[in-house]
């Protein structure tokens, strides 16, 4: 079986960000990138799939340089060769940009599943792994937990909401969309790293690919949350008043 | 009838068939050594060379030989009876080496010291008199080992032991026997053959028992590396650690083969003594066992995942706090953390190490900050209300806060406390707005790849904001940046909160206090930093200072240490609580740490401890509470 997983590098978690001078994105060189979470269980996914059923795992990632420590991160963990698609204006792009550029990387590839995670870490849309399986035409699925390979093709798990599951079944060739903590990632070793340099990771700058950067939607501004206060005092007795605390958590916070 | 001599009796005039026995038998003797010491010798030479052994400083070396070899001074200080019967033995030898020199001598009609001659007499009395200390030591030794047994000698002595001390015994008790006798008296012709026998029987035993440490060890405590706990650099791209026999360094083979299993090393163990399946002796014994096995080149692990074949177990091996006894305890120079973490490397960095909890640190520290997992923000937020100065280069010290001091609610209240005193003092101070774990968790794991991408991003973050001086409240962090980070670059110098506030004891406003407590030496502290009495010191000026069984260079573990925090339920009993009764039983009010990896432990173990468990407070919390008082 041979699977792609896009990937995509996205500031750490803990990164402190300012926003840029344009007021659109962030001031990036300041930050430190890390792989997107649930694009670390895609990758996960794929590498276990390859563990069962033998096959390849190629990532691919669109970015400049600095990409490439995170898919020789990916190299390291098992994939066994990589695309890097040079561009720099991947924050500029919408969802339907970026879909176009992994799907002319991947087009002759000819894989027979394609893995995303469900959502990026930084602009969320949540919408690429999606876009990407309609561009190659291939049916997909979305917010997967669990995948199993069957005579017919595929059965996955996707999570509902409120603790539902639905389980499904469809044919190979397919995209996916993962959903994080349904595996348990492995670590990075020193002998995966060591063995990542020898591995192949080709280059194609975004300009050969022909993907069409115009972007349909386009980003106005970004802004920092605000933080915000309130304070409430709840009176009445103890019984009255836990009811409710139990009703403003649970309609006005949303915590319950 | 023989009467007492006043020299010692030596046959005169062997036959020509008796000395060709004599020649045959030493022979025979030397050859059945040979034979089995040569491969031994060939397997450490053969082993991989260290890549950073490095004969300087020797004046170290000197030393060490002379306090830990000449005069026995740590096999008496941490055993003493036993330790000075083991002593009287050695001395023994030294003192015997020329008498049986000239004794074989003898044999072939050469003797070169006339008992009669002034010299003579007065070396042979020497000899004698440590032949009667030695004679009474061995005699000790042996009543101890078959009768008393203690437990860490393990279930079975060996009766091998035994021999080798019937023979030591005999050697004395014929060499003596000689000075009740005549030359010219039958009886000294069979002293002198029942002593050579003796001779000829003991020498091809050394290199097939434990005494084979009688001639390795003195090169083992010679050669030992330099520094506590020290971890090798990997060279090259093939050097993953301690994978298999072709990653056995000269100094890991020769360390194995000095074991002289006396488990001094178990002893002390808090895996071993709280029912896991880690036994430090085992492992040296273990590789010993692959050593004899596969050998020095051999391509097959020596760790296997729990299917039996393993030389040594990995489940064992990664139940090691690193908290350093063993090492501190070996009397023949056996470093075990090498080894121990060497192990570990081997199966982390090649990946064949699974473990869950183990898997999220790495990945938690692949990707965050901190070993705890928490968001960055936070430690932001505990800075800000904190109204910790941010460091920017003008002040004194950057206060190191560590992943405890950062994230942890009690480490926390540590660093607030050592702030409050720092201040007092008028030192400037400040912390860094980012820091990343130091990767103390890591490293003892065996993560190389995580362990250094955390010491580069931290030197540079270190550099770019011109950090000189550090202080920290984690003698983890201490350690680490002190020794690990300089595989990969030159760290700032870095000291302890109780090293700084020592030095100001004398403005720390000293109280009279009955209070007892009871003080608990961190092992990253004590024997891997050597610092006992500032913390000591501190404790005194604000009660008094009690000490538990265990304390200075044999303190037990907490048990979180080597990573072990970070990793799931411990089998057996809990390290922490074992040590926590021990603190409680000795009546203390309070129990002082110097380390919020230990109040992390010892807050969960006092807790779930019936009746009233004493307070527990860092020395800075200590020394803080007198401030405001
Ligand atoms: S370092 Fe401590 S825990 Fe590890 S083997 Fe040695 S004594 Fe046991
Ligand atoms: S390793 Fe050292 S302390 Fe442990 S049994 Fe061997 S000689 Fe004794």
């Amino acid at each position: 079986m041979k699977i792609i997983v896009a990937i995509k590098q996205v500031p750490e978690r803990d990164a402190q960000v300012r926003i840029d001078s344009s007021g659109k994105w962030i001031e990036e060189s300041e930050v430190q990138y890390a792989m997107n979470e649930s694009d670390a269980y895609a990758l996960e996914e794929a590498l276990q799939l390859k563990e069962k059923h033998s096959g390849e795992v190629v990532v691919v990632s669109a970015g400049p340089e600095r990409v490439g420590t995170t898919i020789r991160e990916a190299l390291a963990k098992g994939a066994d060769r990589a695309i890097h698609i040079d561009c720099s204006d991947l924050a500029q792009r919408d969802a339907l940009g970026s879909a176009r550029l992994l799907a002319e990387a991947i087009r002759g590839e000819n894989a027979d599943l394609v893995l995303t995670g469900l959502q990026s870490d930084d602009l969320g849309y949540g919408q690429t792994g999606v876009i990407l399986a309609e561009l190659l035409g291939v049916p997909h699925a979305t917010l997967i937990l669990h995948v199993e390979k069957t005579d017919a093709g595929l059965k996955v798990k996707r999570e509902l909401e409120a603790g539902w599951f639905q389980e499904i079944e469809l044919p190979l060739p397919a995209a996916l969309t993962i959903q994080s903590g349904g595996n348990k990632l492995r670590y990075a070793t020193l002998m995966g790293i060591k063995k990542a340099k020898t591995k192949e990771m080709r280059v194609v700058s975004a300009a050969d690919l022909g993907a069409a950067a115009t972007p349909v939607a386009t980003l106005q501004s970004i802004e920092l949350p605000k933080k915000q206060r309130s304070t409430q005092i709840i009176e009445g007795d103890a019984k009255a008043a836990a009811a409710t605390l139990v009703e403003k958590l649970k309609f006005e916070v949303r915590v319950l | 009838m023989t009467s007492l001599s006043a020299t010692l009796a030596e046959p005169q005039h062997f036959s020509l068939p008796e000395k060709l026995l004599f020649f045959l038998l030493l022979f025979a003797s030397i050859w059945l050594f040979w034979r089995r010491f040569g491969p031994i010798l060939e397997k450490i030479l053969k082993s991989r060379k260290d890549p950073d052994f490095r004969l300087a400083p020797i004046g170290r070396r000197i030393w060490d030989f002379f306090t830990e070899v000449i005069c026995q001074v740590k096999v008496i200080q941490q055993r003493p009876l036993p330790g000075l019967a083991h002593a009287f033995v050695f001395w023994g030898f030294c003192a015997f080496a020329l008498v049986t020199l000239n004794h074989a001598a003898v044999g072939f009609g050469v003797g070169f010291l006339d008992p009669a001659a002034w010299y003579g007499r007065v070396y042979f009395y020497l000899a004698a008199a440590f032949a009667i200390a030695c004679a009474i030591g061995i005699a000790g030794l042996f009543i101890r080992r078959f009768f008393v047994r203690p437990r860490w000698l393990g279930k079975k002595v060996s009766n091998e032991s035994g021999v080798i001390a019937g023979l030591i015994f005999l050697l004395m008790v014929t060499y003596l026997a000689a000075f009740f006798t005549t030359d010219a008296a039958p009886a000294a012709r069979l002293l002198w053959w029942i002593h050579t026998l003796t001779l000829l029987v003991f020498l091809p035993l050394i290199p097939h028992t434990k005494h084979l440490h009688l001639v390795l060890s003195p090169a083992t405590i010679f050669l030992k590396r330099d520094g506590f706990s020290h971890i090798p650099p990997l060279v090259g791209d093939e050097d993953f650690g301690l994978v298999a026999g072709k990653d056995i360094t000269q100094l890991v083979s020769l360390q194995a083969y000095s074991c002289v299993e006396c488990g001094r090393c178990s002893e002390h163990c808090p895996a071993t003594n709280t029912g896991k399946e880690l036994n430090p002796k085992e492992i040296i014994l273990g590789m010993r066992g692959y050593l004899n096995g596969p050998g020095p080149a051999s391509e097959q692990a020596i760790l296997a995942a729990e299917d039996g074949t393993a030389y040594v177990s990995q489940k064992a091996v990664f139940q090691c706090t690193t908290c350093g006894s063993c090492e501190f305890q070996c009397p023949v120079g056996i470093q075990h953390l090498p080894i121990m973490v060497g192990l570990r490397r081997g199966a982390v960095n090649t990946g064949t190490w699974e473990d869950d909890y183990g898997a999220k640190l790495f990945n938690q520290l692949e990707r965050g900050s901190n070993a705890l997992g928490i968001s960055a923000i936070e430690r932001d937020k505990f800075i800000q209300k904190q109204e910790l100065p941010l460091f920017d280069g003008t002040q004194e010290y950057c206060l190191w806060l560590g992943c405890m001091g950062g994230y942890d609610p009690k480490g926390r209240d540590i660093v607030a406390a050592f702030a409050r005193v720092m201040q007092h003092l008028g030192t400037s101070f400040g912390v860094l707005k980012k820091e990343k774990c130091t990767g103390d968790p890591v490293r003892r794991l065996g993560n190389d790849l995580v362990f250094q991408t955390l010491a580069e991003e931290n030197l540079k973050n270190l550099a770019q904001n011109k950090v000189k001086n550090i202080i920290s409240i984690c003698p983890h962090c201490v350690r680490t940046i002190q020794e690990d980070w300089k595989a990969y670059g030159t760290p700032p110098e870095i000291e302890h909160h109780t090293e700084f506030m020592a030095r100001f004891a004398d403005r720390l406003q000293p109280i009279q206090s009955q209070e007892k407590i009871v003080f608990h030496d961190p092992c990253y502290l004590g024997r891997n930093r050597n610092v006992y009495d500032q913390p000591r010191q501190l404790v005194q000026i604000t009660g008094t200072l009690i000490e538990a069984p265990r304390h200075r260079e044999r303190s037990f573990c907490c048990g979180a240490g080597g990573g072990l925090a970070f990793l799931g339920e411990e089998t057996g009993d809990r390290v922490s609580h074992t040590r926590a009764q021990e603190l409680v039983a000795t009546g203390a009010q309070t129990v002082a740490t110097a380390c919020p990896f230990c109040n992390t432990m010892f807050r969960d173990a006092l807790g779930e401890m019936n009746g009233t468990a004493p307070q527990l407070l860092d020395v800075a919390q200590l020394i803080a509470r007198n401030l405001d008082s």
